[in-house]
């Protein structure tokens, strides 16, 4: 390492492509391996980016035995030669690791789906049945003035959400109300809308809560006292004021609504879609799912464009099949007889599997026990550059290199692993 | 490598060659991806017994990739399992048909015949997506065309009265940030207006925010690309796309050139008029006599097949009022990041619909009825109006009339009664054929070494084994080579290779930057540095094929 690379300095302008909200405007501090996020960053950000100049150099290994690159490539080979149904999970990678798995499991065979995918899943229920319209965060930034925010407080996850959507000096929204039907919005919400006027309406049932406001924008009569435990009138309420809206925005995050099985995401889904369906007759309305975590959508879309099929597919002898439910990590490996593990944005442990599993992942994953093959890889956006899309799948990002790489990337390991196998 | 093509007859019209008329043939050798004076140097030989040469097809007008295509792929699954992977190994990944896969995209364009396709909707926020994209089509070279008019930014620009070279700077930022070749406007300003609640935008209608027409747009953009010298004309869909009525649209839009060059895109959706009981009927010779009369003026036609398919546009606009028309009955539309917009909506033109019928015969008659084959082209606006592999189907349309009044004496008959084409006799020579799939493009689309035959040209060549089925002919290619490396052999892949994007560099006042900056970071939301895409960025590191465009003073 050179003087210059291994001296302290200060990055600005550093792109995050953790959560999948695309913040760009990071400040990153640097000393030789020491990586560590300034300012303007979401604890989330901070926690990923955090990397110690005392951190043990992570190594190859084999079964918790520590084994030379060399040895742990060919040990992966082989089990994927000898494997009858792979699986391959995680998927926390860039791009160009996504093609590159994806090139592998083209040519071992496999299923392929990422770890964050059951939000995404839920909404395709109806964006795949019905279609949708939506809308993307400059948007929703400069025109959204009624905003309905269903479920959870959404910056436990996206730290920074309301501050990058609903800023306080929009170009064409002359007002801002956000409604929130669910939790209550905590105080880092509050803080980020300090500008806006906040409405929270706590249902004990969010799905038929969510209808009764739907059934309000289309002209029903709301009747009884409460609707899913939300007083009819609020409801009627916020039906009115999203009519009312220039351009209202409806958002959720499908991850987190994991009621019934999933269903209730589902439904919230569906839902959302049909008030937005319905708000467009009169006036301009988008749903803006939020979602994107460790490039999930980035992964997805190259998916699409590079086999015509989005996550959750099974390639066998060069032909594709999708099945979003067959073929989700939870269902799939119940079939499998191999897991290979790729994860290089965050330490996400592998799921519970009694078969060999090969993890291609960050070096401080921690494994319930040693995977059979364990080949560390680099964090793209720190170790090495490449592009992640943000959540809303239009807007894509170039991550840099924040310090000379020691480990390969997700496409380097993986094409060593498949170039050698030709 | 060398390659040696014996005894073939040329067709390349840029230079005034027909063998096919003459009978003569000529040697074609290829030596490192070039075109080069036959040599008696030793190669790989391939006699072709009179059979047809002509250079790699260019398609100027096809939806290929970026956001709204993937958007097709999700929303249509059904259209990729009804058309799965080819057998072989070359074409082990993707399918699809209406909205196929890079990869399928690549190789049944090779099979045409076709070398060079251009994505003529890029939405600037999405460009890093359509470059991914566009790196992993095999055996295409690529370009794209990036949508203005409707975004924020030029709005503002236009009502607060901005000079022309401040729109200029604004422009030439716009095309290199997103590594694109050419300008497209989709319904001028209107995906902007819809944005505003906006249902309808006609070409002198004020936008409900900014008070800015369509003719603003279009004459100052029209001045932007003229003056920056960028290599193709303005590339214009229209306002009022689909509307019956929207002919008059299209004229006033031609005369609002004021002779500059224009080009308009899809012009048969533009081509509509009111007449009849059902209140829709063609306008096409009108619109034809306005383009043969305006030497300016060059269109694409953007012909329906009937079938499946799925429609994908940045005119959220009219893909919004389109919606109920949709089969299957599912859409999907988007406001895009102050920026354009995307309406994506499966649809079936059916051969016993009155209005699917005659759109067929109006595309048929633009077809037949402009007479300069060097301004005309060949398009479906993939997949808009049908997938790009009828393509051979609709030139037998165009070069046999008998074929052609037989497919017609089989569609909706009320649409029959309100077409010309019986009457008309015109079928399409070879030669002109070669024109429009071309030579025609290249020229229009500035590209010095494609579309022609002769030493220094890129080195993609097509053989047609002639059949007096044209479909048959234009089905499947002898030979593809591209780049002197043969990819398609009897129709069949036999290799697939990397193609390059051309990107057109024009030079601005780069004072716009610190304006860029201060929008990307107040408006947007995101560091204009991250929305710029560098050169290393495409093709894999490979980098993009530059045109450089020389400032002529304005």
């Amino acid at each position: 390492m050179s003087e210059i690379e291994s001296a302290p300095r200060t990055v600005r302008d550093v792109v995050c492509g953790f959560c999948g909200l695309g913040c760009d405007d990071l400040t990153v501090e640097t000393d030789g391996r020491m990586v560590r996020a300034r300012d303007v960053v979401c604890p989330e950000a901070a926690k990923l980016f955090l990397r110690r100049a005392d951190a043990p150099v992570p190594q190859c290994s084999q079964s918790g035995v520590v084994t030379s690159e060399s040895d742990a490539l060919d040990a992966a080979r082989v089990l994927l030669a000898g494997a009858k149904a792979t699986l391959v999970a995680g998927l926390g990678v860039d791009i160009d690791g996504g093609r590159a798995v994806l090139d592998l499991v083209g040519r071992f065979g496999g299923v392929i789906d990422h770890y964050a995918s059951e939000g995404l899943f839920r909404n395709y229920t109806a964006a795949q049945r019905t279609g949708w319209l939506s809308t993307t965060l400059a948007e929703v930034r400069n025109r959204c003035d009624v905003l309905l925010v269903i479920g959870d407080d959404p910056t436990a996850v996206f730290g920074r959400l309301f501050e990058r959507i609903v800023p306080p000096n929009p170009l064409f929204a002359s007002s801002r109300k956000v409604i929130f039907l669910g939790a209550a919005p905590g105080e880092k919400a509050r803080g980020q809308l300090g500008h806006a006027d906040i409405v929270h309406l706590e249902p004990t049932d969010l799905v038929a809560a969510l209808e009764a406001v739907v059934g309000g924008v289309q002209g029903r009569t709301l009747r009884g006292e409460t609707i899913g435990g939300v007083p009819t009138a609020d409801l009627a309420a916020a039906a009115a004021a999203l009519k009312d809206a220039g351009y209202a925005v409806v958002t959720w995050n499908s991850a987190t609504l994991s009621g019934d099985g999933g269903q209730v995401g589902a439904l919230v889904a569906e839902r959302a879609t049909a008030l937005v369906d319905a708000l467009n007759v009169t006036t301009r309305a988008g749903v803006f799912p939020l979602g994107g975590r460790d490039n999930i959508i980035g992964v997805n879309q190259m998916l699409l464009w590079r086999i015509g099929y989005p996550l959750r597919t099974a390639i066998r002898s060069q032909i594709a099949e999708h099945d979003g439910t067959l073929f989700s990590t939870a269902a799939a490996l119940k079939d499998a007889d191999l897991l290979v593990w790729v994860s290089a944005f965050r330490p996400e442990p592998p799921p519970e599997f009694d078969g060999p599993v090969i993890a291609i992942a960050h070096p401080e994953t921690r494994f319930a026990r040693p995977p059979e093959v364990f080949i560390p890889v680099g964090t793209p956006g720190i170790d090495h550059a490449g592009t992640v899309f943000r959540m809303d799948s239009i807007v894509s990002l170039p991550l840099g290199a924040l310090r000379v790489a020691t480990l390969p990337s997700v496409a380097e390991a993986v094409r060593l692993i498949a170039g050698e196998a030709a | 490598m060398r390659v040696r093509l014996t005894g073939g007859r040329v067709l390349d019209p840029t230079h005034g060659e027909n063998g096919v008329a003459t009978g003569a043939t000529r040697t074609i050798e290829i030596a490192d991806g070039r075109l080069v004076e036959p040599t008696d140097l030793p190669a790989e030989e391939y006699d072709l017994g009179g059979d047809i040469v002509m250079a790699g097809g260019i398609d100027l007008h096809s939806h290929i990739a970026g956001g709204k295509m993937n958007l097709a792929r999700l929303l249509m699954q059904e259209d990729r399992r009804a058309y799965p992977e080819m057998p072989g190994a070359f074409c082990g990944c993707g399918g699809g048909r209406a909205s196929p896969s890079a990869h399928a995209t690549g190789c049944r364009y090779a099979e045409l015949g076709y070398t060079t396709v251009f994505e003529p909707a890029m939405v600037g926020s999405n460009a890093r997506g359509a470059h991914l994209e566009m790196a992993d089509i095999p055996n295409l070279d690529t370009g794209a065309y990036l949508v203005l008019g409707s975004d924020d930014y030029l709005q503002r620009l236009l009502a607060t009265g901005a000079a022309q070279e401040q729109i200029n700077a604004y422009v030439g930022w716009m095309v290199e940030a997103t590594q694109a070749y050419a300008i497209k406007i989709v319904n001028p300003g209107g995906i902007n207006a819809f944005k505003f609640n906006a249902r309808k935008l006609d070409l002198d209608e004020a936008n409900p925010h900014y008070g800015n027409t369509p003719r603003k747009v279009l004459q100052t953009l029209i001045r932007a690309v003229t003056e920056l010298n960028l290599p193709h004309p303005i590339h214009l869909h229209g306002c009022n796309l689909g509307v019956p009525g929207n002919d008059e649209t299209t004229i006033a839009t031609i005369a609002a050139a004021e002779g500059r060059r224009l080009h308009l895109t899809h012009l048969q959706f533009h081509s509509y008029g009111t007449e009849g009981d059902k209140h829709f009927s063609s306008s096409a010779a009108r619109i034809a006599e306005m383009v043969n009369a305006n030497p300016n003026i060059s269109v694409d036609v953007g012909q329906v097949m009937f079938g499946q398919t799925i429609t994908a546009s940045a005119d959220y606009m009219s893909q919004y009022r389109n919606r109920p028309l949709g089969s299957p009955k599912k859409s999907i539309g988007m406001d895009i990041e102050l920026d354009a917009g995307c309406g994506v909506v499966p649809f079936e033109y059916r051969d016993r619909n009155f209005v699917n019928a005659l759109q067929w015969a109006i595309g048929l008659e633009l077809f037949l009825l402009v007479e300069d084959p060097w301004r005309i082209f060949l398009t479906t606006d993939h997949p808009n109006g049908g997938p790009f592999t009828t393509y051979p189907h609709l030139i037998r349309l165009l070069m046999d009339r008998d074929f052609r009044n037989a497919q017609l004496a089989t569609l909706n008959k009320a649409a029959q009664k309100h077409t010309l084409l019986p009457e008309i006799t015109r079928e399409y020579s070879l030669e002109e054929i070669a024109i429009l799939t071309r030579a025609a493009p290249a020229r229009i689309l500035n590209l010095k070494d494609k579309g022609h035959l002769r030493t220094g040209g890129v080195g993609d060549v097509v053989v047609h084994t002639p059949d007096s089925d044209a479909e048959k002919m234009f089905s499947k290619a002898r030979y593809v080579f591209k780049n002197g490396t043969l990819i398609v052999k009897d129709g069949e892949i036999v290799e697939t290779v990397t193609g390059t994007t051309h990107v057109a560099r024009p030079q601005f006042d780069r004072g716009i930057e610190k304006d860029m900056d201060r929008w990307f970071d107040e408006a947007i939301g995101l560091k204009a540095k991250h929305f710029r895409i560098s050169d290393g960025e495409l093709r894999g590191g490979a980098g993009p094929t530059i045109l450089k465009c020389e400032r002529t003073g304005s």
